[in-house]
């Protein structure tokens, strides 16, 4: 690790004063401290805002607000969340240890970084670590790798799996910087790669994040989460799908359909929720649905098995909510 | 005697390993002691031109850089891999072999300031055209020669190719495995004390202390009576810290450069890069059956990668020469040179690769010929080695199938693939046969009765997690009728008397038998002494007047074992649920059984015999370390890559301990139990796989990818 | 015969028939007035192992010669005049008590006598003694410190430790800290395992580091330093969470339980003797993390009971290499009253 300076801010206003270019905050440490072990990353300054009051979940204007220190066990946790967006809770359930969710927070979750391991080995050629040197996974090793939204530059895949619970969700990222506060709806949160991958999404290096807000939809609260790793616990997603719908008398209304896994950014796959818009459900409807969920993709000798995956976790995910439906309905929606 | 022998005691040093308080190497107290941080080589091939180190050295705290330019010229002579000893890559030269390879040590006063000097370490190097796959190089195979410790490294009784054109049912078949890393939980951890410049302690996560001691009294030129070489824990060790690496020495190295005592951990990266790894495997498998299964030729040839400085060959074939009765069989190792490090021994080195090979190809001779598997090996039991030509010490591998199959329900499985389902998941049922060799080594143990009625029993043995010091404790408290909490084992230190490194599953049978033999002798020195037949031994010393009474033994292999072909036996059986959208492979359940002669404690045996299952099922489902081909650097390099099984992997395992009393193979009967349990497994599970959806994969891991 | 043990001078002989006198390794000379093989323990040894040496005490208990790996030994018992020969040899005086660090070419690098005894004990004696040795060694321009003031040295390295305990006030604590600032480190307060524990820590290290390098707090262990397996789980406010991936510095103002904290004197938690008495170890490197993992975990559950599919989904953060999973769950089950 190289040297740093260590402040620990008191106050939101002080965390965005202490911040600048070459300066980082720490909330749950879990990605940051990892890597600048690694020499990855290499702050000056430190900056702890875990001591900061925005943990709190609670009732926002527009539905339900999680503040950017919640811990990822304590969201997961909430009857609140569990009730009205079962997405997001699957979701963190379904990421990291329960040691990790417990340290890791909803800001720190949606910043964290890739887990290419030519990224994170310090000394392949890496345009997200290194811009200039190369994308050593594009002809190498990338079964993890994205097949969705990559460039020649960079292939690598978005870890999260709760900020692709929160697009699904249509969530808004409220973010302080030094002059004002603003929001970003988080499909706007994040960059593809293109040809400038260690620019990864559009917060700025002295804005905050405070709190993410959780619109009430009629979608939300039929929701799922289907992960596919390869092991059945502790390991990042192979594929992912996080699958929102609402049933209006039998057919399909409004639909998100976000995919994990297998995007360089979490991937709102919006011409499969156009295929299912109106329609009654049925599995033909869910097959077309996901294979144009994967339309477009560009999958490489290692992860080309992921295309099918992808098609199949977002089958999965629909036929849970379906049977939950069914359940509900005591077998009437279909 | 009293009977301690076979019962189920909890392990001696639990307490002191829930509380904490186990002090393994790295935690072993040194003022003052300074952290080294190796730098590994970014080229797999080539030459170091040079080394900067100007950033790293302006670094406060930091005491010496250590490269190929300063480091001191060991006196000691360079080791012969001919002679089984392990090249070591230890600054002495410019030349590089592998990815990571050692090519500077940083040695700074905190570990925080070592890692982060190391990491301002830059190196200027020549690379040179790399090769690094064993697929595409296969071409450049050579013959292992010999397998090291395992002997000759090919076999032939018979004419297999005959027999094979009278064959009714023939199979060939290429089964190929891949690299595992061994990651012990504990990452490999030396601390080097110097005691002036001639002796040396050094406290080292090792399966084998006395091993290293000669190791390093060798490179350094010391007497190896002024090597000590301590270790009390260990966090496991499957091999890899079987013998010293590289990283052993350059600690030593770095602690005379700086003249104080240096302390060397590996980072989880390093552990994959510098301390072996069980290799790459091709496996062909040639059967050859009659009608009923019955087999008429076998022959099993191994291609496996190695580095190209030192010899290591993955015996996979070792089993397939005398598991089943077969008139004509050829086993052959292969090994192709890659620019890697060097693989090693790795938990069942051989016996894991190889069933997984030949009990497949036994399972698809069984749908070939339409035999259930088990009523298959039935019919091809060998009663003696036919390899070695002896009768086995004893052999109960008809009852562990008896008793598994029964405990499993087997009798109810169908044999058509795809026919078993519970809910929406496809249901597969395999089975596979289990074998492994019983060796034992010289050992010494010295029995001390004080005058407090303590009896103390030394050997420089090592528990690795395995319970020596729990069964040791048994087997001496048993032999001199004490009460167990009056015993203190101790091991671990090369100023006890000499044992074998704790590997091959020798530890029991070796280490046990030698304590024994000091118990036994030093009972035949106190009982004529006793006043009455009860008489604590207690006051038998107060009498002598001397502090302590003892005895020392040195044991070897007896006469009678070299009449006999020694192995364990045991049979598998698995069941693996598999969704079949998302055909993640999931361990339903197994029932092993296992008979491996006497059992001193069955608890700490049942965690072996689980602890190598669960190895199994990491292997077959979920291991792998990937190399990049082009730089010949592992992709998959950490614990989250790299996917060891984790709790939600693993069901309850059901292990039967079947009786066994073997009357050749030692004096106490011991066998070993620390790696029998990977024996078979993979294959049993991959067999399963075949069961619940119809597909044969012959190559590991199965992951989800492969039942698509 | 002062002069005989300067610094720089060889070494008298101590000329004790009953003593191996091994010329080729460092030796710690100590004159004492009682000592006994208890006594300074653990800390004793590893101060001789930072010095590679063998110790010598010469007390009215007796004359004592073992290396910091082997059982303290007695080689002889002195007479009160015989002690006295040997004391003069050395220029120590009967109510003496002295420290000498003799090099393996039989020459003094130390010599320490103090007529009211040592400050601290023996092993801080040698600690302050490996201390002064180090600076020697330091390259540059460092004083000319042919006599060290042991004393001195002695009691500033008790206050080292000592201040360790002392709460400090707790509006400074709360004062944004600017670190890097301060050439010898981040001043900080760890609260473990109810102690409050004062030190200088570089910003970047770990609070795993910090437990097993600062604070001998070596049972939390460290298996991967990335998050990855688990070994390095302490409780937080009584939450589980990774010491590797917690920097010192942002573990203050909580309350820091490790493995060492759980017991209550000799009386195991229940949890650990569940672990003890079910097998859930073998080599127990993960042993403490698990056992701090489950107690977590059960905690989260209050007083619900889990299911052996929830206690495998809730310990799936902590590896076992040794592949002990099984009984681990077996004995988080049972470590509960009202299940087997
Ligand atoms: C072994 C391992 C396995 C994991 N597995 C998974 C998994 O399966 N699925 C998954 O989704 N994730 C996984 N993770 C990632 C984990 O979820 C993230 O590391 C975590 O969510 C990051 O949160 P944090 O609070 O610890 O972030 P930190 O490490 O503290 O910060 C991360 C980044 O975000 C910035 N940041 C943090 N908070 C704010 C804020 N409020 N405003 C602005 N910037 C901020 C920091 O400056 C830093 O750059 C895993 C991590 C590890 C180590
Ligand atoms: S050491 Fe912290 S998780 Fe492995
Ligand atoms: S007991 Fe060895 S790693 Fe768990």
């Amino acid at each position: 690790m190289q040297p740093f300076t260590y402040v620990r801010a008191r106050t939101v206003d002080e965390a965005v004063a202490a911040a600048g270019s070459d300066t980082r905050f720490v909330a749950g440490g879990t990605t940051l401290v990892d890597l600048m072990r690694l020499e990855v990353m290499t702050p000056r300054t430190i900056v702890d805002i875990s001591g900061l009051p925005l943990d709190a979940i609670e009732e926002g204007p527009t539905g339900l607000r999680v503040g950017a220190l919640a811990r990822n066990s304590a969201v997961a946790r909430d009857p609140r969340v569990r009730a009205r967006y079962p997405v997001l809770a699957q979701a963190l359930e379904s990421g990291a240890s329960p040691q990790l969710r417990n340290m890791a927070t909803v800001g720190g979750n949606l910043l964290q970084r890739t887990r290419c391991s030519y990224f994170r080995d310090g000394v392949s050629a890496c345009n997200k670590r290194a811009p200039g040197t190369g994308c050593a996974a594009f002809d190498g090793y990338h079964r993890m790798h994205a097949v969705l939204g990559g460039s020649e530059h960079c292939i690598a895949a978005h870890p999260s799996d709760m900020a692709v619970a929160l697009l699904a969700l249509d969530a808004i990222v409220h973010v302080r910087g030094p002059l004002a506060t603003r929001t970003v709806p988080i499909a706007d949160l994040f960059l593809l790669p293109k040809d400038t991958p260690h620019v990864e999404h559009t917060i700025g290096a002295n804005e905050l994040i405070v709190h993410v807000d959780l619109p009430a939809t009629p979608f939300a609260a039929h929701s799922r989460y289907v992960k596919v790793r390869d092991r059945s616990e502790f390991a990042f997603a192979l594929a992912s799908a996080a699958v929102a719908f609402e049933l209006r008398s039998g057919r399909v209304g409004e639909a998100r359909i976000a995919l994990g896994g297998v995007g360089t950014r979490p991937w709102r796959a919006r011409e499969a929720e156009a295929v299912l818009a109106g329609q009654p459900p049925s599995p033909e409807l869910v097959k077309k649905a996901s294979a144009a969920a994967l339309e477009g993709a560009r999958p490489r000798k290692d992860n080309a098995f992921k295309v099918e995956l992808a098609r199949r976790t977002v089958a999965r995910a629909f036929e849970e909510l379906l049977v939950a439906q069914d359940a509900k309905d005591g077998g009437g929606a279909r | 005697m009293k009977g301690d022998i076979g019962k189920p005691f909890d392990r001696i040093d639990a307490r002191a390993k829930v509380t904490g308080t186990a002090t393994y190497t790295s935690e072993i107290g040194v003022a003052n002691a300074a952290h080294a941080v190796i730098v590994g080589s970014p080229i797999a091939r080539g030459r170091i031109l040079g080394i900067e180190t100007a950033a790293a050295q302006q670094q406060a705290g930091v005491l010496a850089v250590l490269t190929p330019a300063n480091a001191p010229q060991l006196p000691g002579a360079a080791p012969d891999p001919k002679k089984g000893e392990r090249v070591l890559n230890v600054l002495q030269d410019d030349r590089v072999w592998y990815v990571d390879q050692p090519i500077a040590v940083v040695i700074a006063d905190t570990l925080e300031r070592a890692q982060h000097a190391a990491a301002l370490v830059a190196v200027k190097h020549e690379a040179a055209p790399v090769d690094a796959a064993l697929d595409a190089s296969i071409g450049r195979a050579i013959d292992a020669g010999d397998l090291g410790p395992n002997g000759k490294a090919s076999s032939a009784r018979g004419d297999v190719a005959s027999a094979m054109a009278t064959a009714t049912h023939r199979l060939e078949q290429v089964y190929r495995t891949q690299i595992q890393a061994h990651n012990p939980i504990e990452p490999h951890a030396t601390t080097a004390v110097w005691h002036g410049d001639n002796r040396l302690t050094i406290y080292d996560a090792t399966q084998g202390i006395f091993n290293v001691r000669d190791v390093l009294a060798k490179r350094f030129g010391l007497e190896p009576k002024n090597v000590r070489v301590i270790s009390h824990y260990l966090g496991g060790g499957f091999g890899c810290k079987g013998s010293p690496w590289s990283h052993v020495v350059l600690a030593a190295m770095a602690a005379r450069a700086v003249k104080r005592p240096v302390k060397l951990v590996l980072t989880r990266p390093q552990m994959f890069a510098l301390v072996g790894y069980r290799p790459t495997t091709i496996q062909r498998i040639t059967l050859g059956a009659d009608a009923r299964g019955k087999l008429v030729a076998l022959s099993h040839d191994t291609t496996a990668e190695c580095s190209r400085f030192d010899r290591f060959v993955e015996p996979s074939g070792l089993q397939s020469r005398h598991l089943y009765s077969c008139p004509n069989v050829t086993t052959s190792h292969r090994i192709v040179e890659l620019d890697v490090g060097t693989p090693t021994f790795t938990r069942g080195p051989g016996a894991t690769s190889g069933t997984f090979a030949l009990e497949s190809a036994m399972d698809e001779l069984a749908y070939a010929a339409n035999v259930d598997p088990v009523e298959l090996r039935l019919r091809n039991h060998a009663t003696r080695d036919e390899d070695e030509d002896k009768p086995y010490s004893a052999k109960t591998i008809l009852q562990c199938y008896a008793q598994a199959a029964q405990r499993f329900g087997w009798s109810k499985r169908p044999m058509k693939p795809g026919s078993l389902r519970d809910g929406g998941k496809l249901v597969g049922w395999g089975m596979a046969s289990v074998t492994y060799p019983a060796k034992q080594r010289p050992a010494a143990a010295t029995a001390r009765m004080l005058a407090d009625g303590t009896l103390v029993v030394q050997s420089g043995t090592q528990d690795i997690g395995t319970g020596t010091y729990t069964i040791m404790s048994q087997i001496a408290a048993d032999a001199l009728d004490v009460p167990l909490e009056r015993v203190r084992f101790e091991l671990g230190d090369t100023a006890l008397p000499e044992a074998p490194l704790s590997a091959g599953s020798m530890t029991a049978a070796s280490v046990g038998v030698a304590v024994a033999g000091a118990c036994a002798k030093l009972r035949a020195e106190l009982a004529p002494q006793r006043r009455a037949p009860d008489e604590p031994w207690a006051a038998v010393v107060a009498r002598s007047g001397k502090p302590e009474i003892l005895a020392t033994y040195a044991a070897v292999d007896s006469p009678e074992r070299a009449k006999y072909s020694c192995h364990s036996f045991g049979a598998c059986f698995v069941e693996v649920r598999i969704d079949p959208l998302l055909p993640l492979v999931e361990i339903g359940r197994i029932v092993a059984a296992y008979a491996a002669g006497t059992i001193v404690n069955p608890k700490t045996t049942r965690s072996q015999y689980i602890g190598g299952l669960v190895w199994g099922i990491g292997y077959a489902l979920r291991e792998v370390s990937v190399r990049d081909p082009r730089s010949a650097r592992i992709v998959t390099r950490d614990l989250s890559d790299y996917h060891v099984p984790v709790e939600t992997d693993v069901p309850d395992l059901e292990v039967i301990q079947v009786d066994e009393v073997d009357r050749h193979v030692n004096e106490l009967g011991i066998k070993g139990v620390g790696e029998i349990g990977m024996s078979g497994v993979t294959a049993a599970i991959a067999n399963a796989v075949f069961h619940a959806t119809g597909k044969r994969i012959r190559e590991l891991p199965i992951t989800i990818d492969k039942l698509l | 015969m002062t002069h005989a043990v300067a610094v720089g001078a060889r070494a008298p002989d101590l000329a004790l028939p009953a003593l191996v006198e091994t010329a080729d390794c460092p030796r710690v000379i100590a004159f004492v007035h009682r000592w006994h093989p208890g006594a300074d323990g653990a800390a004793l040894r590893a101060e001789l192992r930072g010095l590679g040496a063998e110790l010598v005490v010469v007390s009215g208990t007796g004359v004592w010669a073992f290396g910091p790996d082997d059982h303290a030994e007695r080689v002889a018992l002195l007479s009160p005049r015989q002690l006295a020969t040997v004391g003069a040899r050395f220029g120590v005086s009967g109510r003496g008590e002295a420290v000498f660090v003799v090099d393996e070419h039989g020459l003094v690098r130390i010599a320490h006598r103090s007529d009211a005894g040592l400050a601290g004990g023996l092993a801080d004696a040698i600690a302050a003694a490996a201390q002064a040795m180090l600076a020697d060694s330091a390259p540059a321009g460092m004083l000319d410190r042919r006599e060290w003031n042991l004393a001195a040295l002695v009691s500033g390295f008790a206050f080292v430790f000592l201040t360790g305990c002392k709460p400090r006030d707790r509006a400074q604590r709360e004062a944004p800290v600017e670190a890097a600032a301060l050439p010898e480190g981040l001043a900080i307060e760890l609260d473990v395992n109810g102690k409050v524990r004062a030190l200088r820590v570089d910003p970047r290290a770990s609070l795993l580091d910090t437990l097993r390098e600062r604070l001998g707090l070596t049972g939390t262990k460290k298996g991967c330093d990335m998050g990855q397996c688990g070994a390095c789980t302490v409780l937080l406010d009584g939450e589980r969470m990774l010491s590797c991936l917690t920097l010192a510095a942002m573990a203050q103002g909580k309350k820091i339980v490790t493995i060492e904290g759980l017991a209550q004197g000799d009386e195991l938690h229940p949890m650990q003797r569940a672990f003890v008495e079910r097998d859930g170890l073998q080599c127990g490197y993960c042993t403490p993390g698990q056992i701090m993992s489950a107690v977590g975990m059960l905690a989260e559950a209050g007083d619900r009971q889990l299911t052996d599919a929830e206690v495998r989904h809730g310990m799936s953060g902590n590896l076992c290499r040794c592949g002990a999973y099984p009984n681990i769950v077996a004995a988080i089950q049972s470590s509960r009253p009202g299940r087997p």
